[in-house]
């Protein structure tokens, strides 16, 4: 059937709305970000509850953006499989609009867990609610900037280089394994694109835990000795805390190092079984569409080093002395051979995979 | 307490080298040995050896492999006359069949071996244990909670235990001699038994794949419009068996190719791929339809059959001067590019009394449109198909011995007649009297057949290993206690002082959560419970 063209540019308007809801809630978190340091720096009473509330304002407005740029995409991404008679992910630009939505999908769903379970245990007059401060009640929000960033170059590298032409799969896309095989590796792809990104954060944290300045100074800085002992992220002491207080920056209104580890942790445990699932899925449909199960095509390969790097990270969280940074660097590097699986073999390495669609 | 818990360590941690090595002296050759031994399978080893295993595989991503592209890796050979074979050498054409990729891969299978086997028993030991004591002091644990109750310790400490229990926690009551209730639990043994689950099954893996690759074979064959294929060796195009491979293993079934269709879009993409065939699945079996498509083999006994390629296949008549037929056929016509424009030859060997032998070389164009560098085809579908034939005389050298390419015909000794453009239907009279004629057009496919013995074993691991894995990461090992100390004797008005403390030996989120709904059954807020809670 031919694809409905006009539905398609539908699609390619919402996906431009969309992209300009992202960009904005970028600079409103990053705006609230701003204001929240700079009240907390200042510390004079007056001053800092308005310019709190006033980076909170921000900070809601771009949640709300985010929330309508989703539906945007969503309706891009529908609009998309009805103009093509097909699940919307045949070619690297619809595969592109499928990663970002996971990815704004996990944010906000990070974003909505912590206030509904609050709300739930009050409105449930739970008579234990105050074990709810066992719990760090980190925001979310503040990871927001971060978030958005990279969903808006991601999407603006997909609605310009790597955009497609509406059009049918070709034969060897042509099996209902499309929709196990590629779903995960979109899903497994959008975790850890937030996964990366809260490790970053996490790396950025923590040194400014530690008292060294941020990666900009790194090189000068590594020829003295670091300031204090370095110290495995279980959490700042309460002196630590007093001292990290006394100090400001950009980096303190982030979760804690601690906090961030864990969150990134959370989200891969979740994305490397999907993953492993992926490539599984990828190799049962391999074997009926190429007769083997596993070829080291390119791509096989390349997932197969993005599967090794996030086992490592994995191991190395379990051992002394890899735990923290090392881990985090690890995690890392695994997510850039997943960029490297994605970008590079697509367009760069010809393989079996090769269904880029750009042309 | 401590004891306890370092225990725990040994068997959570992932790791089995004790958890501060004894730097003793390397005295004998066996001291050595285990020495070694301990580093294999140590956690630092395992990293390294994923971490070499990975950048291992990139020069496989990056330098053509013969597995591949085998074109490739000779038209690189010939570019590099002095690197090339340096590079053969060391298997960097072949990198995942090379023997120092082989060594990191059973180094790491070796590693993992050492580390499950002490983890499998103390697992197994750890299963049948009781939860360990209550530590004494549980305030001091970052998740505690205390209040006061009327109740006996031993009546809380009842109904606490009745509640895990309902919970599946594994929970035991304890009594100390000092009067104090105390009640252990734990739950999530699943993790750790996940773990192992996901590790053995990536052994059952490499056990899959070598069966697979000892025992498999793999073979492709072009088969003709109404001609047949048997599971026979002799039957395929290219054969190529394992290393452990014989004959008896050719399960014996056969099909016939009917008909085959191929449709496009009007850009020239292929749009579907239809073999129909018919098969049995043993020579006394009932013949059986089938469409075999891409994404869509054919399944028999033994063997899958995958279909990999197709091009056209001409009808053909070639009589001699005295109209005696000489040759009637399907002459298959291999593609030279995406709209196949397509390549093929006739040979015979006699055209009877003094004639001697007659070939033909053609070229095909489905959707012929003359350019000034002559005939090209426009499109892969049946537009406006041209057959392009030129007639040779002389020794087509078919006697010689030398194998000889059906495809193919070397002109180099032979005396070109003539050249002719037909359409289907048409005939050209050669100036020596003989006659072709192009009689019809249809197409030919090639198929794949694969026997991989290594396949349910290795599907079979994969389950496991997506199982295994959900345990490992997506269960938490955690423990919860509650000390009851009852009020001290002869006070009338003391209180049963309540202190209650969950350990997660694991940091997936959630667990919290899960303290307060526990909390909420068995916390504070029953009757006669006094409200000094403390965080």
């Amino acid at each position: 059937m031919a694809p409905n063209l006009h539905l398609a540019h539908v699609s390619d308007v919402l996906l431009t709305w969309t992209v300009f809801c992202y960009a904005f809630a970028m600079l409103g978190y990053a705006a609230e970000f701003a204001a929240t340091r700079r009240s907390m720096a200042r510390r004079d009473a007056s001053g800092l509850f308005a310019r709190y509330l006033s980076g909170v304002r921000l900070g809601r407005a771009a949640v709300a953006l985010t929330v309508i740029g989703f539906g945007f995409h969503i309706a891009s991404v529908t609009t998309r499989g009805l103009a093509v008679h097909r699940v919307p992910w045949g070619n690297m630009y619809e595969f592109s609009c499928m990663v970002t939505l996971v990815a704004v999908a996990i944010y906000l769903a990070l974003l909505m867990s912590q206030p509904l379970k609050r709300i739930a245990a009050t409105a449930l007059r739970r008579p234990n609610a105050h074990l709810i401060s066992w719990r760090s009640r980190e925001s979310v929000r503040y990871l927001g900037a971060f978030m958005m960033a990279p969903v808006v170059l991601y999407l603006g590298l997909a609605g310009t280089v790597l955009y497609a032409a509406p059009g049918p799969l070709v034969p060897a896309l042509d099996s209902y394994w499309i929709k196990i095989h590629v779903v995960a590796a979109i899903t497994a792809t959008g975790a850890f694109m937030v996964s990366g990104v809260v490790t970053a954060l996490y790396l950025l944290k923590e040194r400014w835990e530690r008292g060294l300045p941020p990666l900009r100074l790194a090189l000068r800085r590594r020829v003295q000795a670091p300031l204090r002992p370095q110290r495995v992220s279980v959490g700042p002491g309460t002196a630590a805390v007093a001292e990290m207080n006394a100090r400001s920056g950009l980096m303190q209104s982030l979760p804690s190092a601690a906090s961030l580890d864990r969150l990134a942790y959370r989200i891969i445990t979740f994305a490397f079984p999907v993953w492993t699932f992926a490539i599984i899925a990828g190799a049962i449909w391999a074997e009926q569409a190429w007769s083997r199960y596993w070829g080291w095509d390119p791509k096989e390969t390349w997932s197969f080093i993005t599967w090794l790097g996030y086992a490592a990270y994995l191991h190395a969280r379990a051992t002394a002395g890899w735990r923290g940074r090392k881990a985090a660097m690890l995690s890392l590097i695994a997510f850039a051979c997943l960029m490297v699986d994605y970008y590079v073999v697509n367009t760069v390495i010809t393989g079996l995979h090769s269904y880029a669609g750009i042309s | 307490m401590s004891d306890t818990v370092l225990d725990d360590d040994r068997t959570t941690a992932l790791s089995t080298q004790p958890d501060a090595p004894v730097r003793a002296p390397v005295r004998t050759p066996l001291a050595a040995l285990r020495q070694l031994w301990r580093q294999l399978t140590s956690m630092r080893t395992a990293l390294l050896l994923l971490a070499l295993l990975a950048l291992a595989a990139i020069p496989g991503t990056v330098i053509p492999q013969r597995g591949l592209d085998p074109v490739k890796v000779n038209s690189f050979l010939a570019a590099h006359p002095h690197l090339g074979p340096l590079m053969d050498k060391l298997s960097l054409f072949d990198v995942f069949a090379a023997p120092w990729f082989a060594a990191i891969y059973l180094l790491l299978a070796l590693s993992l071996v050492g580390c499950l086997v002490p983890r499998i028993r103390l697992h197994a030991r750890a299963l049948r244990r009781r939860p360990p004591n209550a530590p004494r002091n549980l305030t001091r644990l970052t998740a505690s909670t205390q209040w006061d109750s009327d109740e006996p310790a031993a009546d809380v400490a009842a109904r606490v235990h009745q509640v895990l229990r309902g919970m599946h926690w594994r929970a035991d009551v304890r009594e100390e001699p000092d009067g104090v209730v105390t009640v252990a639990a734990e739950k999530g043994y699943l993790r750790e038994t996940g773990n192992l689950v996901f590790h053995v099954a990536l052994l059952l893996l490499l056990v899959g794949i070598a069966l697979s690759g000892l025992y498999g074979y793999k073979g492709t064959v072009l088969v003709g419009p109404g001609q047949g294929f048997a599971n026979a060796r002799l039957d395929y195009d290219v054969f190529e068996p394992s290393r452990l491979f014989s004959n008896s293993q050719l399960s014996p079934f056969s099909f016939s190719l009917q008909n085959f269709t191929a449709t496009y879009q009007s850009n020239g993409e292929p749009t579907a791929f239809n073999a129909y065939v018919s098969y049995k699945s043993s020579p006394s079996a009932v013949a059986r339809p089938f469409d075999i498509r891409v994404n869509h083999p054919l399944n028999v006994k033994g063997a899958k059959i995958f279909l990999v390629g197709h091009g056209y296949s001409l009808l053909l008549k070639v009589t001699n001067r005295k109209g005696q037929v000489e040759y009637d056929g399907q002459t298959p016509f291999l593609p030279d590019n995406s709209q196949f424009a397509s390549h093929g030859v006739v040979k015979i060997p006699s055209l009877g009394g003094k004639d001697g032998q007659l070939g033909l070389t053609g070229e095909f164009y489905p959707t012929a449109v003359p350019t000034t560098a002559g005939l090209v085809s426009t499109y892969p579908g049946l537009d406006n198909p041209m057959l392009s034939l030129a007639a040779w005389r002389g020794n087509l050298g078919l006697n010689s011995g030398v194998p000889q390419s059906d495809y193919s015909l070397p002109v180099g000794g032979l005396k070109n007649i003539g050249v002719k453009d037909l359409t289907k239907g048409e005939s050209w009279k050669l100036p020596d009297g003989a006659t072709v004629t192009f009689e019809g057009i249809d197409q030919w496919a090639t198929f794949q057949v694969a026997h991989e013995p290594g396949k349910r074993t290795v599907l079979a691991a994969a389950v496991l290993i997506i199982a295994g894995l959900l345990g490992s990461l997506r269960v938490r090992r955690r423990r919860f206690w509650i000390r009851a100390v009852p009020a001290a004797a002869g006070d009338p008005a003391g209180r049963t002082v309540v202190t209650a403390a969950g350990l997660a030996r694991s940091d997936v989120g959630g667990f919290v959560d899960e303290l307060d709904d526990l909390m909420a059954q068995i916390g504070p807020s029953r009757a006669g419970d006094a409200g000094t809670e403390r965080d």
